[in-house]
């Protein structure tokens, strides 16, 4: 097939689409405050500093000029934040992970009674917008004291990651070829071919899993925002929105912004190998 | 090596009927290949006998052992499924190496096994490449070996040449038969296609609807089929298949007329292409028929033709026949090479 004249102007669209905004703010991050009230707004950082970088966690930094830079009120709340979403991310994905891959071939490879009515009830949970489910989970949270606790915001956390990456997986295990008799044939118990054959012919797909169940937890607001803003449980995209009520110095923010999809870029490149085979190859062949 | 014996075995998923009380006995040392069309309950069969599917009822007996309660690898058994199965995320020696997992063997001589195997299929070198850097071929071929490293009492193959093309079926079917008969070791060879059957099976057994219609070998299956399945669904052209009527030693079907003997009554006349004359000029007792089509293969010609019950008849004739598309020919049967079926039960008289 011949490449069309329309995709290299596409991609450029979608490139600019996608990279202005993040061309934009991490330029601010690297400005110094002289520069970011300059109108025009320079294209380019003159003498690019790291000084965002060391005051969003609570350093003074001088630089080169001899100019200090204080750190940043809300370093605090950055760090505590940052601490925070780690933890609700790591432990979402991997009680994810627990709980999906297991499911989901079970729902994939394996015949039993109910299973449409099993599937379906994933599926409506998958289609539940999550805001419906806020306010039943802030009651029930004030009487059990799980406000403005991590615990809880992994739980409710769960309650999306654990469908949506459930149906996603099925999918997946379900184009799998049927290795299952050649285990037999070869002597492998049901627990050893789930664990010994599937997992590892399966780890593009899990791979993907982790990463949308740790990038669904890191992104996650709405809840976080109602559950445990304001408290010591708070979150990175909570914190940071906090930033818009409290004169924020826009390089502080701008750093913050891109402390925040540091991981999620990190996680994306090193996994974009399974995420393309799994997009793209014929897991059969 | 052993030889394997199915005793009234039955097989039902729910309410449907798979496998019908089949009784077979398996020669030590045979190449039985089951054929049928999808859905005759061949490969269920195949799948009991490895152990992947237990029997609703019934025994299966390998040697004198009744296997029906164990497992797949206590049977020791080697299967070659559609489609060259193999893990796809193992190389090719683990996968052969998977094979030998339960064996007890100790690493010197499994080392030496897989050597061998890959020597036998002449893979050597693909042996440190995964699945998807294999050609069709090489899989099958990874596939047997993974199949021969356990020296197993019987193998099984499930249509193992379905996905590849012509030519690679060709080579790999006499492969095959080369191999089975220099380890000889006991095969169960399940597929639909009736060219594979023929060219490979000591014996044939054909199944239909869950029922064994006729086991034989090659010869037997296709010269003499005991039931209209058989003779409609083994053959290249297949068998013409004529309904009418025997009186007075003759059987009649519109203006066709062939002496043969058999019961009086309603009867099916099945007489293979290379049997029938074909004449220009309408003489007393043959069948009418309008050309359709006329196809080349060669080293002959199948002549197709259309009756006036608009059944479509196939002769073969020699490479040089003529005929134009619409034109009226008379087909004459071979009375000594005729068979007459029972039309209600099948059978044949």
């Amino acid at each position: 097939m011949r490449a069309s004249p329309w995709i290299a102007p596409a991609l450029l669209v979608a490139l600019l689409w996608s990279l202005l905004p993040v061309y934009w703010f991490a330029k601010i991050a690297f400005l110094t405050p002289d520069e970011i009230a300059r109108f025009p707004p320079p294209l380019w950082p003159q003498e690019p500093t790291l000084a965002a970088f060391f005051n969003i966690f609570g350093f003074d930094y001088t630089t080169a000029g001899g100019m200090l830079r204080r750190a940043s009120g809300q370093a605090n709340q950055i760090m505590r934040g940052l601490e925070n979403s780690l933890i609700v991310s790591l432990v979402v994905t991997v009680v994810t992970l627990a709980i999906v891959v297991p499911l989901a071939y079970v729902f994939a490879r394996l015949r039993f009674a109910h299973k449409e009515k099993l599937l379906f009830a994933i599926l409506l949970a998958v289609a539940l917008p999550p805001v419906s489910t806020l306010i039943p989970f802030y009651a029930m949270y004030v009487r059990l004291g799980l406000n403005g606790t991590l615990t809880g915001l992994i739980i409710v956390t769960l309650t999306i990651t654990v469908p949506f990456v459930t149906w996603m997986l099925i999918g997946y295990f379900r184009n799998l070829p049927p290795v299952e008799r050649l285990a037999r044939i070869d002597g492998f118990s049901r627990l050893e071919t789930f664990w010994r054959v599937m997992l590892p012919l399966g780890r593009s797909g899990i791979a993907v899993a982790a990463v949308i169940a740790f990038l669904f937890a890191w992104n996650e607001y709405t809840y976080a925002l109602v559950l445990v803003n304001g408290t010591s449980a708070n979150t990175l995209p909570t914190a940071i929105s906090g930033f818009l009520f409290q004169h924020p110095e826009p390089s502080h923010l701008a750093a913050s912004l891109l402390l925040t999809i540091l991981p999620p870029a990190l996680v994306a490149y090193f996994l974009q190998r399974h995420i393309g085979e799994m997009n793209l190859v014929d897991p059969i062949r | 090596m052993a030889g394997i014996r199915l005793d009234r075995v039955r097989k039902a998923f729910g309410g449907f009927v798979a496998v019908q009380g089949l009784d077979l006995d398996i020669a030590d040392g045979e190449f039985l290949v089951l054929l049928g069309p999808s859905g005759c309950g061949k490969t269920t069969t195949l799948n009991m006998i490895a152990g992947l599917e237990q029997p609703s009822s019934g025994r299966i007996v390998f040697g004198g052992r009744d296997v029906t309660a164990e497992p797949p690898h206590t049977r020791n058994v080697a299967m070659v499924f559609q489609s060259a199965l193999l893990y796809p995320h193992l190389t090719a020696r683990r996968n052969i190496e998977a094979s030998l997992r339960r064996s007890g063997l100790d690493a010197a001589e499994r080392e030496r096994r897989i050597a061998e195997a890959a020597r036998l299929l002449e893979n050597g070198e693909l042996l440190d490449k995964l699945p998807s850097r294999m050609s069709g071929g090489q899989r099958q071929r990874v596939a047997t070996a993974k199949a021969i490293v356990r020296e197993p009492a019987a193998f099984l193959l499930d249509e193992p040449l379905s996905a590849l093309d012509a030519a690679l079926r060709q080579t790999l079917r006499a492969e095959l038969v080369n191999l089975q008969k220099r380890l000889g070791t006991t095969t169960v060879y399940v597929t639909h296609d009736q060219v594979e059957a023929m060219t490979m099976g000591d014996r044939i057994a054909v199944m239909n609807g869950g029922r064994l219609e006729q086991v034989g070998t090659p010869g037997e299956i296709y010269g003499r089929p005991e039931t209209l399945f058989v003779a409609g669904f083994v053959g290249s052209p297949p068998m013409n298949l004529l309904a009418g009527a025997v009186a007075d030693g003759r059987f009649r079907a519109g203006e066709l007329e062939v002496p043969i003997a058999g019961p009086e009554g309603r009867a099916v006349l099945g007489v293979r292409p290379q049997h029938v004359a074909v004449t220009p000029e309408l003489a007393p007792g043959t069948l009418p028929g309008t050309v359709f089509a006329l196809e080349h293969l060669g080293r002959e010609s199948v002549l197709v033709l259309d009756n006036a019950a608009h059944q479509r008849l196939r002769v073969l004739v020699e490479p040089e026949f003529r005929a134009r598309v619409g034109e009226r020919l008379f087909l004459r049967p071979d009375p000594a090479r005729c068979l007459l079926f029972e039309p209600e039960s099948g059978r044949c008289f």
